[in-house]
C-alpha cells in the first residue's frame, strides 16, 4: 500500500510545480463545492431543491399545496428507513441531475422517472391507513403488490404539485431569501410548537 | 533520478490526460453553475423600472400583467354569498338597529359592506362619514383616514414623518391620494418581497415586544393584510403633536378583544359619547387579523393569502391570484386544496357557522338597543351621573364586544368559537346594564316597560335619532361635483410629470 502511494510522489525537481498544480486542482474543486452550495444537499430543506431555478414551478406548487404543512421535498422524493440508501439515492440522483444540467440536456417539461418508485413507497409510508381498508388487509395483506405498475400519482396527478407544464410555467415565482426562514423555524421549534403553528400567536 | 522506479511512458500520458479530463469537467461544471445562477437572476426581467413607492398600479402591471389583471378584477361586484360577498350592501338598511347603536357617531349616517380594493378611493370619497369638506382645512375627519386607502400613502410617508402625514384635515391631501390600494402597499419593487409599509403595524409589534422584521415569509402573507385589517384608534396625545390623530393599534396587552378593552380602559379612551344613553363608547373597526389569529386555520399555519389569494392556473401559467375576495367565490382553488369534501358541503359548513353566530349576534344587538333606550329613559327620569356610571360602563363593554364581532369581516368563519365567546360576553354585559337601569328606573317610579320606537327601516331609525339625511346627501353630492374633480385634475398634472413607460397602450 505504502509503495503504491510512493509511485505518485514525483521526483524532487518536479515537486514544486506538482504541488502548485494540485493546489489548482483542489482549489477548483473547492470552488465548485462552494458555488454549487454542495453542503446544502446533505440537509432536508426544500430550499435546497431550488438551488437550481428549474425547480421553481415544483417548489411553488408544493408551497401552495396542502402537503407543505407536513412534508419536505425529501419526505416524498428520497427513500426512507435506511440512512445509507437515502444518501446513496441522493448521491446518484444528484450526480445525474448535475450532469444533465451541465450539458444543458434538461427537457422543457420535467417528468419523474426512476424517482417514481421512491415517491410511491413514500405515499404508502404516510397514507398506509387510508390506502388499505381493514378488510383488504385481512383478506389480502400483500395487496400493495397487486397494484403492479399503477401508482397513486397516476390518478392523484395534481397532488401535491399541480400539473407541471414546463420550466416557464411559474415565471413570477421569484425565489427569495425570506422563504428560507420558514424552514428554519420548522426545524428549530418543531418540538416545542409543532409544525405549522402560527408563531405570532404562540408568543402571546 | 536512477532510484526512481521506472514507469512506462503511456502510464504517464494516461495520468496526464485523465487529470486533464477531470479538471476540464470540473471547470465545465463550475462555469455552468455560475452561468445558471446568472440566468436565474434574469428570469425576471422588468420592463419598467419602478420607484421605491411607485403608486401607479398600472405601471407595476407592465411587469406583472397576470397579477395586475387579476387585481383589476377586485372591481367585480357580482359575487354574493349568504351574508357578504363583494357587492355593495347598505348595512344600515339591512340592519337598522345599528343606526341607534351608533347614534351620535358618523357610522349612523352611512355604513356599507366594503367592496374590493379597487374601490378604496371611490368609496372613501362617497361615504357620508367623510362629510362634505368645502376646502382643504374643512370637514370632520383627519388625514389619518387616508392611511389605508392608497399606495400614495407610503409615497408621502417617505417624505414626511408619519406624524406629519396624519396632521391636518382629510380634505387637505385629497389631491395627493388618488390611486386605489395596490402593489406598492405590500411589495418591494425590486425583489417583489412582501413588505410592511404602514408604521402603525410595526409600532404595534414593538408595543407587544416583538420585532416584525423577524417575521417569516408565511407570516408576511398575513401581516401585509394586517397593516389595515385590524382594530385601531386615533391617539391624540402623542408628545410634541397635540391633536394629531396618530394611528395606533391597541395591542399593548395582546391582540384579543379583552386585552384591547383593558388597554382602552387604562388610557381612558372612548371614540364617542352615545347620543341617547350618554355612554362613553368604543367603536370597533375591523379586527379581521386579530380574530383570524384565534381560529383553527391560523393555528394550522394557513395565511390570509392562502384562501383569499389562491394559486391559480391560466393556460400553462401558474400564479397567485390577486383578485382578493371571499374564498367562497372560488372553493375549488381555496378550500379544496386541503379539504377533499364537495363544494356544496364546504359551503354549507361555512354557512352553518355564520347562521349560528348571526343568531346570537342578533340577540346582542336587540339587547343593546334596549339598554341604550332604557338609559335615556333613566336620564329623563332624573337619574344622576353617579347612579348611571355602572350601567353605562356595562353598555360600553357590551357594545365593544358586540361591535368587535360584528365589525370583523368573516369573523364567524375565521373563528366561530372566539366570536361566540365575545358575543356571549356582549349579551351578558347588556343584560347586566339592563338590570342596573331597571333598578334606577324603579327608584324613580318608572316600573312599566319602556316603549320602543319603530326603527324597522334605515330611514325611520335615522329620523328617530334626528339625522338630517337629505341635507347630508346634498352636501355630499356638491362635494363630489365641485371638490373631487379638482383633486383628480391636480393629481393628473403631477403624475404627468413623472416617468412614463414607452408603451403608451397600457
Amino acid at each position: 500500500m505504502k509503495n503504491f502511494f510512493r509511485k505518485f510522489i514525483p521526483p524532487e525537481k518536479w515537486l514544486k510545480p506538482v504541488i502548485v498544480l494540485l493546489g489548482i486542482f483542489f482549489g477548483l474543486a473547492a470552488y465548485a463545492i462552494y458555488i454549487s452550495r454542495a453542503p446544502s444537499y446533505l440537509s432536508d430543506k426544500p430550499e435546497t431543491c431550488i438551488n437550481c431555478h428549474v425547480m421553481n414551478p415544483q417548489f411553488y406548487d408544493w408551497a401552495h399545496s396542502s402537503h407543505r404543512q407536513f412534508t419536505t421535498c425529501n419526505d416524498c422524493h428520497v427513500p426512507h428507513g435506511n440512512m445509507l440508501r437515502k444518501y446513496l439515492f441522493k448521491a446518484k440522483d444528484g450526480l445525474r441531475h448535475a450532469s444533465i444540467f451541465t450539458f444543458r440536456a434538461e427537457p422543457q417539461v420535467i417528468f419523474i422517472r426512476e424517482g417514481r418508485k421512491a415517491v410511491q413507497a413514500n405515499c404508502i409510508r404516510c397514507h398506509e391507513k387510508t390506502v388499505g381498508t381493514a378488510f383488504i388487509y385481512m383478506v389480502q395483506p400483500n395487496f400493495h403488490n397487486y397494484l403492479k405498475e399503477r401508482t397513486c400519482l397516476d390518478c392523484h396527478r395534481e397532488t401535491p404539485h399541480k400539473r407541471v407544464n414546463g420550466l416557464s410555467s411559474a415565471p413570477n415565482a421569484l425565489v427569495k431569501t425570506k422563504i428560507e426562514s420558514r424552514t428554519e423555524r420548522d426545524e428549530g421549534e418543531e418540538e416545542e410548537t409543532g409544525r405549522g403553528q402560527h408563531p405570532v400567536k404562540k408568543q402571546q | 533520478m536512477e532510484t526512481e522506479p521506472k514507469r512506462k511512458p503511456w502510464k504517464n500520458w494516461l495520468l496526464f490526460f485523465a487529470t486533464m479530463v477531470i479538471v476540464f469537467l470540473l471547470g465545465l461544471l463550475a462555469s455552468s453553475i455560475t452561468q445558471r445562477k446568472a440566468e436565474s437572476e434574469y428570469v425576471y426581467k422588468p420592463k419598467v423600472k419602478l420607484d421605491e413607492y411607485e403608486p401607479r398600479n398600472s405601471l407595476w402591471g407592465e411587469n406583472f400583467p397576470r397579477e395586475y389583471q387579476s387585481y383589476l378584477q377586485t372591481a367585480d361586484t357580482s359575487f354574493a354569498s349568504k351574508y357578504n360577498g363583494n357587492m355593495f350592501i347598505d348595512m344600515l338598511e339591512r340592519d337598522p338597529r345599528m343606526v341607534v347603536l351608533w347614534a351620535g357617531y358618523a357610522f349612523s349616517k352611512d355604513y356599507s359592506q366594503s367592496r374590493g380594493h379597487y374601490y378604496a378611493i371611490t368609496d372613501i370619497r362617497n361615504t357620508l362619514r367623510t362629510g362634505a369638506p368645502k376646502g382643504p382645512e374643512d370637514g370632520p375627519q383627519p388625514n389619518t383616514c387616508w392611511t389605508c386607502k392608497s399606495p400614495d400613502v407610503p409615497r408621502l410617508m417617505e417624505k414626511l414623518r408619519p406624524i406629519d402625514f396624519y396632521k391636518g384635515k382629510w380634505a387637505s391631501r385629497g389631491n395627493e391620494i388618488v390611486n386605489y390600494i395596490g402593489c406598492a402597499d405590500c411589495h418591494d419593487p425590486t425583489t417583489m418581497d412582501l413588505r410592511i409599509t404602514r408604521p402603525a403595524l410595526i409600532e404595534a409589534f414593538k408595543a407587544m415586544g416583538k420585532d416584525i422584521s423577524k417575521a417569516t415569509h408565511q407570516e408576511m402573507r398575513s401581516l401585509v393584510c394586517a397593516q389595515c385589517h385590524v382594530e385601531y384608534y386615533f391617539d391624540k396625545h402623542k408628545p410634541g403633536a397635540p391633536d394629531v390623530a396618530y394611528l395606533t393599534f391597541p395591542w399593548k396587552y395582546g391582540t384579543s378583544a379583552d386585552s384591547a378593552l383593558k388597554y382602552y380602559n387604562e388610557i381612558g379612551f372612548s371614540d364617542f359619547t352615545h347620543q341617547l344613553s350618554k355612554a362613553p363608547l368604543l367603536k370597533a373597526q375591523h379586527p379581521d387579523y386579530e380574530i383570524y389569529l384565534t381560529g383553527i386555520h391560523a393555528d394550522r399555519g394557513v395565511a390570509c393569502a392562502d384562501c383569499h389569494m389562491p394559486y391559480i392556473k391560466e393556460g400553462g401559467q401558474k400564479f397567485t391570484s390577486h383578485k382578493i375576495t371571499s374564498p367562497l367565490a372560488n372553493i375549488t382553488n381555496t378550500c379544496q386544496v386541503c379539504h377533499r369534501e364537495s363544494e356544496e358541503s364546504l359551503r354549507e359548513n361555512v354557512y352553518e357557522r355564520q347562521d349560528k353566530v348571526r343568531q346570537i349576534c342578533d340577540l346582542a344587538e336587540t339587547e343593546l338597543v334596549k339598554a341604550h333606550l332604557e338609559a335615556k329613559a333613566a336620564w329623563d327620569a332624573g337619574a344622576n351621573e353617579k347612579e348611571m356610571e355602572e350601567g353605562l360602563n356595562h353598555i360600553r363593554n357590551a357594545q365593544w364586544y358586540w361591535d368587535y364581532s360584528a365589525a370583523s369581516h368573516g369573523a364567524s368563519f375565521h373563528s366561530p368559537i372566539e366570536v361566540s365567546r365575545i358575543i356571549g360576553l356582549a349579551i351578558n354585559e347588556a343584560k347586566e346594564a339592563r338590570i342596573d337601569l331597571t333598578r334606577i328606573l324603579f327608584r324613580y317610579g318608572k316600573n312599566s316597560e319602556i316603549s320602543f320606537p319603530d326603527i324597522a327601516t334605515k330611514e325611520k331609525a335615522q329620523k328617530f335619532i334626528g339625522l338630517q339625511m337629505e341635507q347630508l346627501n346634498n352636501e355630499k353630492q356638491e362635494f363630489l361635483k365641485k371638490i373631487v374633480p379638482a383633486w383628480d385634475q391636480k393629481a393628473k398634472e403631477r403624475e404627468n410629470q413623472w416617468y412614463k413607460p414607452e408603451n403608451e397602450n397600457h
